[in-house]
């Protein structure tokens, strides 16, 4: 049983719930529970991270936009570099998914759907959603909620998986574990990481209600929406973590810069796994009157974003569980 | 040729139609202020579940007119009306918020990021390698917000939020 091993199963006991109660206890894996997750440092978080953040991408490939992968990331790296963490090996991308969804991963991995940034009308919006991410990877929500003991479950996971192979066990855990990323952290840290992607999109100089105004849409989506059932079973409703973020805000809001709200770039290319063949042409891609406004930008301008575009996203209402919350 | 004529004025008159007010619904009971800022003078009082039009947005408020007044109302403070299923940013928000139209489908049966499909899911290595490349480093981030115009602020966390 090594360090990590044991991490990542913390980690897959974080999704677990009630349902995978142990059947048996071994104390030589809780001890070693124990102590890895005392001890979880940067390097372990990172580990952490790139593992999830693959096998999330075994699932979902990004969109096959260069321009725009690289546009995320120039948005999330300057946020992030206005967090007290801003060395760590920052990394956003767009995932190919419609529902509306966003992770982070320990260590400093941020995934957003096509399908939530389909729904984004500018850039402050998306630093909003963004500084969201980063501010659990900040405060090391995960790793907190390790330290919390929600993880113990998974010490029959361990068990099971206990086969002296690496490699075995943290596929077994990881496997597992993946259910960690549709599944949220508890309200207080939802409601923290609202609070931090404010402060910290406001630091970037954007405005700093871009989040609120994403909170909003999804609150005013009926509540019967297919996509919703999933979003509510693991978080809190968009209207109570406005309720939330009003009170905290209000008293501050004088102190609060106005910030500004740039344009966001579309997508402006195939949206079919980057690794895939040749896409069938048309299948879910911009117009060609679009593709060329975006191509006529500059190089640190973003895309035309011209109102009434298809867009990648199928179905921006669909919203998994992890909005904004992972 | 009759009925594209009607088409055709049909849609001059949606294209120049303003924009109509979104409905929405006082969430608490608010002042509505003269200005979009919480120090300006309160021009009228509204309750919670009244109704009215929100016809623009500054900052932290939406300006609101309802029967009993109209104002700038801290936004926290209102619901929008619901709109209906893939509508988010195109229906009643799209005119305060953005109008970014999308397609409306219906999510049922889509597949490829449920908890089983994560469950079963691996490494990926290839995507994680273009993942990782598409990386920027601070400098080039930093470069990138100053010619877009970003200036960064000293904004304090909030208490109790600071890491």
């Amino acid at each position: 049983m090594t360090r990590l091993a044991a991490l990542l199963g913390v980690v897959a006991g974080l999704a677990l719930g009630t349902g995978t109660q142990a059947a048996t206890f071994d104390l030589g894996l809780v001890r070693d529970f124990a102590g890895a997750v005392k001890d979880v440092d940067e390097k372990d978080e990172i580990e952490i991270g790139r593992e999830l953040t693959g096998r999330v991408l075994g699932v979902q490939p990004l969109v096959n936009d260069p321009e725009l992968q690289a546009y995320v990331n120039s948005v999330g790296r300057w946020i992030a570099s206005h967090s007290e963490r801003p060395d760590l090996p920052w990394r956003f991308g767009v995932i190919d998914h419609p529902l509306v969804n966003a992770f982070a991963m320990p260590g400093g991995y941020v995934l957003i759907t096509s399908g939530l940034y389909e729904i984004l009308d500018n850039e402050a919006q998306l630093a909003g959603v963004l500084g969201h991410e980063i501010g659990h990877i900040v405060r090391r929500h995960h790793v907190s909620a390790m330290q919390q003991g929600k993880g113990v479950a998974l010490i029959a996971k361990l068990a099971q998986a206990r086969t002296g192979n690496k490699s075995a066990i943290v596929k077994e855990l990881i496997g597992t574990g993946a259910t960690m990323i549709t599944r949220g952290l508890d309200r207080s840290a939802e409601d923290e990481a609202d609070q931090l992607g404010v402060v910290l999109a406001a630091r970037a100089g954007y405005s700093p209600y871009g989040l609120v105004e994403v909170l909003h849409k999804l609150a005013a989506r009926k509540p019967d929406d297919p996509g919703l059932k999933i979003l509510f079973s693991t978080h809190p409703q968009p209207r109570e973590r406005l309720t939330s973020l009003g009170e905290a805000l209000e008293p501050r809001i004088a102190a609060l810069p106005a910030g500004k709200e740039p344009a966001i770039r579309q997508v402006s290319a195939d949206v079919l796994p980057a690794s895939a063949p040749a896409p069938a042409r048309g299948a879910r891609r911009k117009p060609a009157a679009a593709a060329s406004e975006t191509q006529a930008q500059p190089d640190n301008a973003p895309a035309a974003s011209p109102r009434g575009g298809r867009g990648v996203g199928i179905d921006p209402g669909g919203i998994m569980k992890g909005i904004f919350g992972r | 040729m009759k009925s594209s004529a009607v088409l055709f004025c049909a849609l001059l008159i949606a294209v120049s139609l303003p924009a109509l007010a979104q409905q929405a619904v006082v969430a608490k009971d608010s002042p509505l202020r003269a200005e979009a800022n919480a120090t300006a003078p309160v021009v009228a009082n509204v309750k919670q579940g009244a109704s009215g039009e929100v016809t623009a947005k500054s900052g932290a408020f939406v300006n609101l007119k309802a029967p009993d007044g109209a104002g700038w109302l801290f936004s926290f403070n209102v619901n929008f009306a619901s709109t209906g299923e893939g509508s988010a940013s195109s229906g009643a928000l799209g005119r305060t918020y953005g109008s970014k139209q999308v397609q409306a489908t219906s999510t049922l049966g889509a597949r490829g990021f449920d908890t089983e499909d994560l469950e079963k899911a691996s490494f990926n290595a290839e995507q994680m390698q273009l993942f990782e490349q598409y990386g920027v480093s601070k400098e080039a981030a930093s470069e990138r917000a100053r010619t877009t115009g970003l200036e960064p602020a000293r904004v304090d966390y909030f208490s109790g939020s600071a890491p």
